[in-house]
Formats: C-alpha cells, sequence, structure tokens
C-alpha cells in the first residue's frame, strides 16, 4: 500500500471530511461543506464505511476482498483509485 | 454486499450541475414490463430485439382525445394525419379508420396514402417539391393542393388550362407570431406583400380559386399563445381578400407542431411540467377563431385543419433495446451498449427520451451513458440516465419513440429492426417486419463485368 494513498485518507479523516459526508444505503451522498452531492456505487459505499471505521487503507482493502471474495490485489488498486478520488472531491 | 452481481470496484461520481434536479435524471417511474397489457419479453422473443412496439389503443385514444379538444370548441374540424410522422401503413389506417385524413408532403407519400385507399379530396397536398405528374394525378384526383410558391402555382395553372377546368388551391402562409423563429421558407410571406400577390395571382386567372389559407408555424410548440395569434394573422389575411372581393375561403388549416411528453435536449422540466395540456392549444386556437368571425354566420366560417403528428403517434410507440456490453469510461463514468442507436431513434440526437427498465435490477444507480451499436461518436441514445449496473441482456424501453423515427430511421451498418403492434384485444402482430440481407440489396444492381468473382479473385 503506497503511503501516498494512506496520506489522503488520513488527512481527509483529520479534518472530518469523510466523517461529515451523508450518504444514503441507495448510494446518494451530501457533502454539507459545498452542497456537491454525489453518487456512490454499492462497493463505493462499503468502501467508504471501511475507511472511516477502519481509519486504515491497508485493513479496508483486506476486509473487502474478503466480503467480495476478490483477490486483494484487484481490490488494492481499485481502493486506491477511489481514495485519490475522494481527495480529489472533498479536497 | 447483498445482491452483488459481479465484482464492481468502489466508484464515486460528482452530480453535474447542469442537470435538472427535476425527474429527468431518474429512470422514469422506474420499471415497465409490459406494453399495452402484453409482456415485452413475449414480444422479443417472438420479433427479436431491438423491437418497435405500438399500441393501438393508445393510437385511437389520442387522436380521439386531441381532436375532440379541438372539436368540442369548434363547429367544423378536420384532422390531416401527417404521413411523415410515422407513415407505416397500419398506423395511417388506423388513423384514417377514426376519421384523419392524409398530409402528406410528396408523391411518394401521395401514392402511399391513394394505396391505403385514402380518396383524393380527404388528402392535403403539402410539400416544396410536386412535379407537374403527380400534381396532374392530385388535382385530377380532387386533393387539396397547398400551393407553395410561385412555380407551382403556375404549374396547376397550366394543368388546369390544358384540361379546361378550374383548380381550386390553398396557399401556404408565413408570418411571425412573436413567439416562434418563423418558418420563412415555406409558402408566402405575409409581411412582406408576397402572400398577397399570389393571392392576386390566383384571382386573376380563370382556371384558378382560392378556397384554403395554410400556415405551419414551427414543431413542438411550447406557446399555446403562439396558435392563437396565428389564427388572427390567418383570419386577418383572409377577412382582407374577402374585403377586396376574392372568392370566399372555406379552410383554414394551422399545420402541426403541438408537442408531445418528450423532453426536448436543454429543457431542464420533464416533460409533466414543460409541455401545456392538448387543451390549452385548443382554447387558444378556438378562442382566436370565435372572436375573428363573432360578426359572421355560423355557415360561413371556414373549417378548421390541424395536421398534428408527434402529439397523435409518439407515446403510442414504444422502442425496446437490449444491453450487449457494458464499460467504465476514461472519466469514471459508467457506459452502457445497446443494440438500437441513432440509426433506429434518430430523434435521440434532439429528444432525452424518457427510458424504463423492464424488470427491477438491484445495485446502487449511477449516470450512465447509452450508447448505440454504430462506430460513429454522436450514437448516444442517452447522454446520461441514472441506471442501476446492467448486465449483457437487459432491457430497456424508450417510450414515446413514435413520431419520425419508423420515418427517418436509417438503413445504416445495421438492419432496420421489426416494428409490432399490440392490438386493442391484446393480440400482437407484426406490422413491419425487421429488415434482411435481401430487402437491403434488392434495388442494388451488378454490372456483367463484376458478375464473376467471389471475391478472392
Ligand atoms: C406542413 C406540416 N404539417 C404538419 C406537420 C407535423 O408536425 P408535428 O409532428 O410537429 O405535429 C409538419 C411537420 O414538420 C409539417 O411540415
Amino acid at each position: 500500500m503506497s503511503t501516498g494513498t494512506q496520506r489522503v485518507l488520513g488527512e481527509l479523516l483529520a479534518v472530518g471530511r469523510l466523517q461529515a459526508f451523508a450518504v444514503s444505503a441507495k448510494g446518494f451522498a451530501f457533502d454539507p461543506r459545498t452542497g456537491q452531492s454525489f453518487s456512490i456505487n454499492e462497493t463505493g459505499v462499503r468502501t467508504l464505511e471501511l475507511l472511516v471505521e477502519t481509519g486504515d487503507v491497508a485493513r479496508a482493502v483486506e476486509r473487502l476482498a474478503a466480503d467480495c471474495e476478490v483477490p486483494a490485489e484487484v481490490v488494492e488498486g481499485a481502493v486506491t483509485a477511489f481514495v485519490h478520488q475522494l481527495g480529489r472531491y472533498l479536497a | 454486499m447483498t445482491a452483488r452481481r459481479a465484482w464492481e470496484p468502489p466508484f464515486i461520481q460528482p452530480h453535474r450541475h447542469d442537470v435538472s434536479p427535476f425527474g429527468r435524471r431518474g429512470v422514469d417511474d422506474d420499471i415497465q414490463g409490459a406494453i399495452a397489457g402484453v409482456d415485452i419479453e413475449t414480444l422479443i422473443d417472438r420479433w427479436g430485439s431491438p423491437l418497435f412496439v405500438a399500441s393501438e389503443g393508445r393510437l385511437r385514444e389520442n387522436v380521439r382525445r386531441i381532436r375532440e379538444a379541438f372539436a368540442s370548441r369548434y363547429p367544423d374540424v378536420v384532422h390531416g394525419w401527417s404521413y411523415k410522422t410515422n407513415y407505416l401503413g397500419a398506423i395511417c389506417r388506423i388513423l384514417h379508420q377514426e376519421g384523419s385524413w392524409a398530409e402528406v408532403v410528396s408523391a411518394f407519400e401521395y401514392e402511399k396514402a391513394r394505396a391505403l385507399g385514402v380518396p383524393g379530396p380527404r388528402i392535403l397536398f403539402n410539400g416544396p417539391h410536386k412535379p407537374r405528374a403527380i400534381l396532374e394525378r392530385a388535382s385530377a384526383e380532387g386533393a387539396r393542393l397547398h400551393v407553395d410558391h410561385l412555380d407551382e402555382l403556375a404549374t396547376i395553372e397550366s394543368i388546369a388550362r390544358d384540361r379546361g377546368t378550374v383548380i381550386p388551391v390553398t396557399l401556404r402562409l408565413n408570418f411571425d407570431t412573436g413567439h416562434t423563429e418563423p418558418w420563412s421558407r415555406f409558402g408566402f410571406n405575409i409581411e412582406s406583400g408576397q402572400a398577397y400577390e399570389a393571392a392576386v395571382r390566383v384571382k386573376a386567372s380563370p382556371h384558378l380559386v382560392l378556397t384554403g389559407l395554410h400556415s405551419h408555424i414551427g414543431t413542438f410548440i411550447l406557446e399555446p399563445r403562439a396558435y392563437g395569434e396565428q389564427v388572427r394573422r390567418m383570419a386577418g389575411f383572409m377577412a382582407e381578400l374577402e374585403g377586396e372581393g376574392h372568392d370566399a375561403i372555406t379552410s383554414l388549416d394551422i399545420g402541426g407542431g403541438l408537442p408531445s411528453r418528450n423532453a426536448l435536449q436543454g429543457i431542464y422540466l420533464p416533460p409533466e411540467q414543460a409541455v401545456p395540456s392538448i387543451d390549452s392549444y385548443a382554447v387558444a386556437v378556438c378562442g382566436a377563431l370565435e372572436r375573428a368571425f363573432a360578426d359572421r354566420p355560423r355557415e360561413r366560417w371556414p373549417t378548421l385543419i390541424f395536421e398534428s403528428g408527434r402529439a397523435v403517434v409518439d407515446d403510442a410507440v414504444s422502442l425496446v433495446a437490449s444491453v450487449v456490453g457494458t464499460k467504465r469510461l476514461p472519466d469514471g463514468r459508467r457506459a452502457v451498449v445497446l443494440d438500437a442507436g441513432v440509426n433506429s431513434m434518430l430523434t435521440a440526437l434532439w429528444y432525452d427520451h424518457p427510458v424504463r427498465l423492464t424488470r427491477p435490477v438491484p445495485g446502487a444507480p449511477e449516470e450512465t451513458v447509452l450508447y448505440g451499436p454504430l462506430c460513429m461518436n454522436i450514437d448516444v441514445m442517452r447522454r446520461q440516465v441514472r441506471l442501476p449496473p446492467l448486465a449483457v441482456g437487459d432491457r430497456l424501453v424508450f417510450n414515446p419513440a413514435g413520431a419520425y423515427n419508423n420515418t427517418q430511421w436509417m438503413q445504416f451498418i445495421e438492419y432496420r429492426p421489426a416494428v409490432a403492434l399490440v392490438g386493442e384485444d391484446g393480440g400482437h402482430s407484426l406490422i413491419r417486419a425487421a429488415e434482411t440481407l435481401e430487402d437491403v440489396c434488392r434495388p442494388e444492381r451488378m454490372p456483367a463485368h463484376l458478375q464473376t468473382g467471389d471475391g478472392t479473385r
């Protein structure tokens, strides 16, 4: 796991951005700071939960890989891209 | 992760702010498993995908309701079915059974109307290109000739002179209603005096008589007052001519242009909010007629003709298409490839056709692009619609799809699909077969020197 990805997550969590992000089970998300709304797919909703819960990219990848029965390397690449997306949209 | 179809990477997509916050983005009302009570899978099993499906009940209901909107407010009303909107024989036959005349704009459409059994006097012949041969036939059969330009008027006059008869004509007019972009390329302009000149030419000829005025102010007109103004201008012109001793005008034809419940691109309100009711148009038209003719006896009120196309047929026909592939675009958007594109539904170029799934699909909805099967960048059925993750074989129903598709569709790359009709009794039949290689190649000829050889040299 690249330290860059963990750093992005760390910064988002440190300022409370991910915690404040309102996400419905249907995948409608709202950023109260900017008023921007988003669609998040099902895997995205679950990933977000795991990222907030664990605060750790590697542990979130592990749990997601187990849940979805997909090799960890596949999940890792996808979660890395997702965290960077979050970093971009919520910065 | 319940109801998971396949691993999908986590993904987040910001909503674009140029998309309406109203209904437009959703899969409208979500699920539609049947058309006019017939299960869509049954229809696809029988005739394949993609498939256009027309509802006879809806078509009859539409034309009755629209005609009644006018006929309940004005004593003498005729609907002319605009052939170009959808000239499949079965569609035209249904509308003629309902009492609609034929509105045609070319030799082909005229011949088609006659082949379907429409008598000449019930054909309104518009269009800027009417070769002499078809004018000879149409005038001999008593069709109503709507004249577009002076050269056409001269041809009609010469036909009448040769025959030693008098041919009645209608002049097509154009003018600025102040509400819509004027369609000034058709007919004779009122403001510039051309229309008046044309009327004078008709009056001066012993072989012509002016009996009607026509105008078509445009299409998908969202402002009922545009029609009120149209009628006011036409009635004013009529009164001017009558005041100068021209023969009585016996019909005013207001053309087509009433909108259907479709979603024009760039209009952010959903059709239920953007499109006024047909009654509001009828009120504008008939109110203006009543004001214009208040001081003449009823028997001298002209026949009101209207040529509504899309409002009659659009929502009576659906297009069912199937997913043949899915992908994630580089910018992250989800995309779906369908077996029908703008080759079958050309109107996707200017409408965001409402689209529904035929059954519930699990998974979070996301903004999705719907592509057709062509290898062309413009082949987009919807630029953005919120859909759950689709898989190969899932079906989508586009409705309204009945106006200008079964006429403007292209045999480009793909075969044109079949069209089925669901009858009022729930029975279903084919009204146009899917094209075959033989259909497409039938008009081709192979020159003698190319007739041998199989392509392998
Ligand atoms: C002369 C004329 N009449 C009727 C129509 C039908 O129009 P709509 O389908 O908008 O009702 C058209 C369409 O262009 C037309 O040109």
